[in-house]
């Protein structure tokens, strides 16, 4: 929890947003989706949060609440100690923010005109604007498609003039929305270059993703929401911790030879937890195991016999956490 | 063959329905009916009063040329942006790249729109009457439907064309627009057509709705079959002409976009 | 701040007219659709055995018609528009009020719409031999710039209404041709029942259009010429109160909802 002495960049607390909708043509019915029921935490200056979530977890209404795009139906946010409600215009001049997606752009303005177009908006000096629009372009690589129309544009290099935008009046916190949704490898890489550097500039990052790998190398801290509540919070080192200090021995075993793998893997005792998925000429058999030493002994036989076609070896990621997570959640 | 013709028939129906419920769908009846009537109602006044200050001696005219007008402009605009919207939602491409039957497929969609319109025709009518104190009591109404459904297939006709002009370009609904408005002028919606110059007139007698819409104001008027057999007769003919040229156009143009890319909007 | 409010209006006019104004939906409505209600008044007065028709209501008339469509169907596009490439909320997510972006917009919208009825007037004295002299020209630029301002000043509440909610935009077509109609745009005042001419005082558009007739039609400035272009001006401004105060509502209003964005 922030100290008395220090102001959280972003802090909300108990949020809960619910839509209604009105349904049917002659007899009306309000139907209501609580898309967000009580949510709470905070995020450190300078930090880079991460949220995650299945789809329709309640990430992106989080994120517009946070961005004063949304009026939570209750709950408070306040950035740097200002509330959201009260102080509406201040915050958006010190946030900025993205939605993943190729839309919101002119397309038929160039990168640079629509970078103009949204320097006023932030009532960005003419000069300012100017060493900015080409420092930018340059950070996300489009200085030389400056004067192309944004409808010739990949989705990938839309989404990177959208960072691009976001990042015009150099504000303190941004809120990045599933920013390398439709990137190839490449450019998520980039990209993560890029946010990893704007966190090392002292920037406030909230981020949300699918892509948990993402989330494990750039995030100090990550939210797990689920129905719109938060059912995970911590950084992605203790979270995995939490979850167990288990290795993962992944086998791929043709379907003659699985009966004996099989017997062979009997041996093992209630610690291991092993799942098979059957497939069309081989089974995939996952061993969830304290003991790694144990079962590596077990299966070197079998694998110097030829029986076990490949296997596989490592730690705990943020998916496996992610998604035992969520199950459980659903259980 | 019948499970072809049954294909036809739920392409026609069915999957028009569909795409008639998703793309112009409205939450309720008032947003319907506001939409519906409002503009073709207000639009309808404004031509009475404009004829009211020049002098045209026959207000009535105007008013049922404005009501035979709804199911037509439902089913010709109905069509083009349908077209349109298709291609908005980025639908077309999955439509064009299906092996479904073009003609069924398209000319269905025309069909609920000009439903939507007779349903138009059916409100406006009776307040017309009271608005305007119409006498309609001597309306033939087996001719007036044969005259309405004649109107639906013609419109249809023209729809086609319409609809090929959105398929060519994202702003072609622009220009089936403008049609669409030329159409007050030379099929004797608001101006008979005997007092329209010459050279409309002539225009006039080649374009599809001209005789039907003659043929529908005598039915309503309680006219008989042989005062309007001529008529219906080259509407028929007009709107057989008008369907052929639209379907081939609509086949070709289909064609083309697949080369020009022009299928979907971004 | 006055360096950022002029600039800000000559961004987004310049946006507004490379985006919305020089398309061909613009060409239609400022031109075709005029020139197709043009031609059925003349014809109509034809008709009615006129061979010299009324050019200021027949053909003037229809400039105005221009103007007046292009207005709502622009100011409804835009945030329509807007809502669909999911730029309405990067808009209002800024710290620029949304009512200010409107208002260079619509005055953009104006603007490009009085081509209309630059274009109505060339058509009047090249097609039809209208001329203007003897008109009372003073009191026709004025006329017409209020006018103007009571388009400007509705044009910017109508925005704001469409802002509101995404159905919004299902009640344009109940906009263009009531107020076409009640204000007289090709006839005057006087063909409508007392009813409606009672009606159509509440709106600017309708005294503008009457000064800037009587000015087309020599009359001098005097007493009834400038209560017509006070009660234009008086309402306009109520309009315009009207939508800063409805500005505040939906701004939140639309942030309750959530439908900054079409989905």
């Amino acid at each position: 929890m922030p100290t008395s002495s220090s102001i959280s960049a972003i802090e909300a607390v108990s949020l809960e947003k619910t839509y209604n909708t009105r349904q049917g043509f002659w007899k009306r019915s309000t139907h209501t989706t609580e898309a967000v029921r009580g949510i709470s935490f905070w995020v450190n200056q300078g930090e880079l949060f991460g949220i995650l979530g299945p789809n329709g977890a309640g990430k992106t209404t989080t994120v517009k609440m946070l961005s004063t795009l949304l009026i939570p139906t209750s709950g408070k946010i306040h950035i740097f100690g200002q509330d959201i409600i009260a102080h509406t215009n201040e915050i958006r001049k010190r946030i900025g923010f993205t939605f993943g997606g190729a839309r919101g752009l002119y397309g038929r303005l160039t990168a640079e005109e629509n970078l103009r177009y949204f320097a006023e908006l932030y009532a960005l000096p003419p000069k300012t604007t100017r060493k900015r629009i080409d420092e930018l372009l340059e950070l996300v690589n489009l200085l030389e498609r400056k004067n192309d129309k944004v409808e010739t544009f990949s989705s990938g290099m839309q989404q990177r003039l959208h960072i691009a935008r976001a990042l015009l009046h150099d504000p303190e916190i941004i809120f990045l929305d599933e920013p390398t949704v439709g990137i190839d490898p490449v450019g998520a890489r980039e990209l993560r270059a890029m946010v990893k550097n704007l966190k090392e500039h002292g920037k406030t990052i909230l981020l949300t993703t699918h892509y948990m790998a993402e989330a494990d190398e750039l995030c100090d801290r990550i939210a797990i929401i689920n129905k719109g509540k938060i059912v995970a919070l911590d950084s992605p080192a203790n979270l995995k911790n939490q979850m167990t200090d288990d290795h993962r021995v992944e086998l791929i075993v043709s379907s003659e030879h699985l009966l004996l793998v099989k017997n062979a893997l009997s041996q093992l005792g209630s610690k291991e937890k092993i799942t098979y998925a059957d497939h069309a000429f081989h089974t995939s058999i996952i061993i969830q195991t304290p003991r790694l030493g144990t079962v590596i002994e077990l299966l070197s036989p079998l694998l110097n016999n030829g029986l076990i076609q490949n296997l596989d070896v490592r730690n705990q990621t943020m998916e496996d956490v992610y998604v035992t997570i969520i199950q459980n959640e659903e259980k | 063959m019948i499970k072809r013709i049954l294909h036809y028939f739920r392409l026609y129906f069915y999957q028009a329905w569909f795409s008639y419920r998703s793309l112009f769908s409205w939450s309720t009846p008032f947003t319907y009916l506001t939409s519906k009537i409002g503009f073709p109602f207000f639009s309808m006044l404004f031509f009475v009063f404009m004829g009211k200050f020049v002098g045209f001696s026959d207000p009535m005219f105007i008013v049922v040329g404005n009501i035979l007008m709804m199911p037509v402009t439902n089913g010709l605009y109905g069509l083009s942006m349908t077209i349109g919207n298709e291609r908005q939602f980025g639908a077309m491409s999955y439509l064009l790249g299906s092996p479904a039957p073009r003609a069924p497929l398209f000319t269905g969609r025309a069909f609920f729109h000009i439903l939507d319109g007779f349903i138009t025709i059916v409100v406006a009518l009776p307040i017309a009457m009271l608005l305007f104190k119409i006498d309609f009591s001597g309306i033939n109404f087996m001719l007036l439907i044969c005259c309405l459904a004649l109107l639906a297939i013609t419109t249809t006709g023209l729809g086609f064309i319409m609809g090929t002009i959105s398929l060519l370009s994202r702003d072609g609904w622009m220009l089936t627009t403008t049609l669409g408005q030329l159409l007050y002028i030379l099929i004797g919606v608001n101006i008979p057509i005997d007092k329209l110059p010459p050279t409309l007139q002539t225009i006039s007698a080649y374009l599809p709705m001209t005789r039907g819409m003659q043929a529908t104001r005598l039915a309503l008027f309680g006219a008989g079959w042989e005062n309007v057999a001529g008529l219906l007769l080259g509407e028929l003919l007009v709107a057989v002409v008008y369907i052929i040229v639209g379907y081939t156009l609509f086949m070709y143009v289909e064609r083309a976009s697949m080369s020009t890319g022009s299928l979907d909007s971004i | 701040m006055i360096n950022h409010f002029f600039r800000l209006g000559f961004v987004q006019m310049g946006v507004q007219l490379r985006m919305r104004v020089l398309n061909l939906w613009s060409l239609v409505l400022f031109f075709t659709q005029p020139a197709i209600f043009s031609t059925v008044g003349i014809l109509l007065s034809r008709a009615a055995g006129n061979a010299n028709p009324d050019l200021i209501y027949t053909v003037l008339g229809a400039g105005i018609m221009g103007m007046w469509s292009g207005l709502v169907f622009t100011s409804t596009y835009d945030i329509r528009a807007d809502r669909a490439t999911a730029t309405l909320e990067l808009i209002v997510g800024s710290p620029t009020p949304l009512r200010r972006v409107v208002g260079f917009r619509s005055l953009m919208n104006i603007l490009a719409g009085s081509s209309s009825m630059i274009a109505a007037s060339a058509v009047a004295v090249l097609l039809f031999n209208y001329s203007f002299v003897g008109i009372n020209v003073l009191g026709a630029v004025i006329s017409f710039l209020l006018l103007l301002i009571g388009l400007w000043c509705m044009g910017v509440f109508l925005a704001n209404l469409f802002a509101w909610s995404r159905l919004s935009g299902t009640f344009v077509d109940l906009l263009e041709m009531p107020i076409a109609l009640l204000c007289g745009f090709m006839f005057p005042i006087s063909v409508l029942p007392l009813w409606m001419q009672k009606i159509s005082a509440v709106f600017p558009i309708r005294w503008g259009l009457e000064g800037l007739r009587d000015s087309l039609q020599g009359g001098m400035i005097d007493s009834a010429l400038t209560t017509k272009w006070l009660i234009s001006l008086g309402i306009s401004l109520v309009f315009y109160l009207l939508s800063r105060w409805f500005d505040n509502k939906v701004h939140d209003h639309i942030r309750v909802t959530g439908e900054l964005n079409s989905i």
